[in-house]
């Protein structure tokens, strides 16, 4: 185990210095330089100059990338080139609100689709097959819809429609009601497309121990339905599901951005886009490694688990 | 892997009619979900290939005597705030859809081609040079990467384009890479090595026509997806820009008047979701056609 973790370690320290790097020389290569982008045509001269010098694009391209790596290592995130607002101030702001929405996602998703796929699993084995079809039909529907579509039907109908949940609104911490209505909406348009791919793998997985041997000696030994769920079922089917919710994470990081856009809800997702708009590099940059810097500790966590829960995988 | 390939059997007489019917027989077309998609799909492309002589009010033109109509015969989809027809404005963005989705899917197909078969077949310092800049890739969630590339680049479809296929090569590369290794060490393969085939012959005739088959169900997923992909940036506002129909900043533009005007941004999303169904079942179709197992 020790081994494992240590070559992934390594393995993951070499792709988030690639990262970095490519993030790096990515946002050189913009025409001209980051900062005429940034001043479009509001500077000039020396004025143009001095923003350079502020962003540090007079040195030499190997001074840059080394700053920028010491930057990163001592999280030194630098300020906000418009604003002058520390970065890592804003990102401890709007961290905890897109990590509330990402962790009530799995936690929900988890909630309904286990039960719902072992349910699928039980009917589908015993030959009654509707259930498994609905969810297999729902899944694909809810899969292809575009994320930012379905929150805004969900928020015609729920909100505006029939009042039962803000559509805007402060943050209020410690109202935990208001907090949790505030939120409910865009956790459950994200959780609705993790649900859709948790529930079919937990139908699948679970379908799949249903079927073998030792399932139908632990019946033959009298154990009742509940008790060969749990010992053999679920616990076999755990393995996959934790794979899955590890790697969707990907996909329910860019589902924040939208629902953040959306329910203007002013998380990392929100930070980025108006980066983006205002033209900050240095916000823009940092929020991109950041992500993919979560992603990526992320995916190294579910090997870990991975490994954990199944001490056959081999490197 | 398969025998099936996707060329029509000869027709015995010509003329337009003849081949029709000879194609309306061939087994692609006889599948179930393949006729599904192409009877979402294909009225789709007639209407956005015809909008332009259709009877509809131009995507750009307003009327400001018809402002936020509700959908009628004369405005199907309603029209906006700027009393621009909905309808027509679909179309419009839909034209935009499709070539986004066709070209990413190229891209990635042509790229993850290429690559991917050099490192598997090779392998070695090449192999290992590839996927290190594979792995780096696929460490950004994908819409994510799109986000931080178009913010370099710039808005509009080429940009777009561009980001979205650099998200989807190296998962193309993967796949490819893949299927590779595990056909390079098959009974065949060998059997080709000792009659000194050549290793370009190897490549191009064993290789790569038995990797063709699950690479186009890729490329038909990754064209849904890459539409999907396009109609989020735009709705963050990053991908196509306005006034540019696209069925993203469509209903962004509608997002405002949601509580007014509903018509503007769900019509527009009804039709992604169908063209999503669409090429979902398409490659299902496909998929299932082309694998024996899955029968």
């Amino acid at each position: 185990m020790a081994e494992y973790t240590a070559k992934k370690l390594v393995q993951m320290l070499i792709t988030v210095l690639g990262v970095i790097t490519l993030v790096f020389f990515t946002l050189r290569l913009i025409p001209g330089d980051a900062a005429s982008a940034m001043a479009g045509d509001t500077l000039s001269g020396e004025a143009l100059q001095a923003l350079r010098e502020q962003m540090g694009l007079d040195e030499p391209l190997v001074n840059q990338y080394l700053g920028f790596l010491r930057d990163l290592v001592t999280v030194d995130l630098g300020e906000t080139i418009t604003t002058r607002i520390p970065i890592a101030e804003l990102l401890l702001r709007a961290l905890p609100i897109t990590l509330s929405i990402a962790l009530a996602t799995i936690v929900l998703s988890i909630l309904i689709s286990i039960p719902l796929g072992t349910l699928a699993a039980f009917m589908a084995h015993k030959g009654r097959n509707w259930l498994d079809n609905g969810l297999t039909g729902a899944a694909m529907i809810i899969d292809l819809m575009p994320s930012f579509w379905m929150a805004l039907v969900l928020l015609l109908i729920f909100s505006l429609g029939l009042g039962w949940f803000p559509a805007s609104g402060q943050l209020n911490w410690s109202d935990p009601w208001a907090l949790v209505l505030r939120l409910a909406l865009p956790v459950i348009v994200l959780s609705l497309s993790q649900v859709a791919t948790l529930a079919r793998i937990t139908r699948t997985a679970v379908l799949e121990v249903l079927n073998e041997d030792y399932v139908r000696t632990a019946r033959s030994m009298g154990w009742s339905e509940l008790r060969v769920l749990f010992r053999h079922a679920l616990k076999n089917a755990a393995l996959p599901i934790a794979t899955v919710v590890g790697l969707s994470f990907g996909n329910l990081l860019g589902g924040t951005v939208i629902v953040e856009f959306i329910f203007t809800i002013p998380g990392v997702g929100n930070l980025l886009i108006s980066g983006i708009n205002s033209r900050d590099y240095q916000l823009v940059q940092t929020l991109i490694v950041f992500y993919a810097l979560l992603f990526v500790v992320i995916n190294f966590a579910t090997d870990l688990i991975y490994k954990t829960l199944d001490p056959r995988v081999q490197f | 892997m398969t025998d099936i390939t996707l060329t029509t059997t000869s027709a015995p007489k010509t003329g337009p009619f003849a081949i029709l019917l000879a194609a309306s027989r061939h087994p692609l077309l006889s599948h179930a979900k393949v006729r599904l998609a192409l009877l979402i799909l294909i009225p789709i492309l007639v209407l956005t290939i015809l909008a332009p002589v259709l009877p509809i009010q131009k995507p750009l033109e307003t009327n400001l005597r018809a402002m936020m109509q509700f959908p009628s015969i004369e405005h199907v989809f309603g029209t906006d705030k700027m009393g621009r027809d909905i309808f027509s404005r679909t179309l419009a963005g839909v034209q935009i859809s499709l070539l986004v989705g066709f070209s990413v899917a190229s891209i990635a197909l042509t790229f993850g081609m290429v690559l991917g078969t050099l490192a598997g077949f090779y392998g070695g310092w090449l192999d290992r040079a590839i996927m290190t800049v594979v792995d780096i890739f696929l460490a950004f969630p994908s819409l994510l990467l799109a986000i931080g590339l178009v913010s370099v680049m710039g808005t509009g479809i080429v940009p777009v384009i561009f980001a979205i296929s650099l998200a989807d090569v190296p998962r193309f590369i993967r796949l490819q890479r893949s299927q590779v290794l595990s056909l390079r060490s098959r009974a065949f393969i060998d059997a080709a090595r000792t009659v000194d085939a050549s290793q370009y012959w190897l490549m191009t005739r064993h290789i790569v026509p038995n990797t063709i088959a699950p690479m186009l169900v890729a490329a038909s997923i990754a064209a849904a997806n890459a539409i999907l992909v396009e109609a989020s940036l735009s709705f963050l506002g990053l991908g196509i820009m306005p006034p540019q129909p696209s069925l993203g900043n469509i209903v962004r533009d509608g997002q405002t008047y949601l509580e007014q005007a509903w018509w503007i941004s769900t019509l527009p999303g009804v039709v992604i979701l169908l063209i999503a169904i669409g090429l979902h079942f398409l490659s299902d179709g496909v998929r299932e056609l082309l694998d024996p197992r899955s029968h």
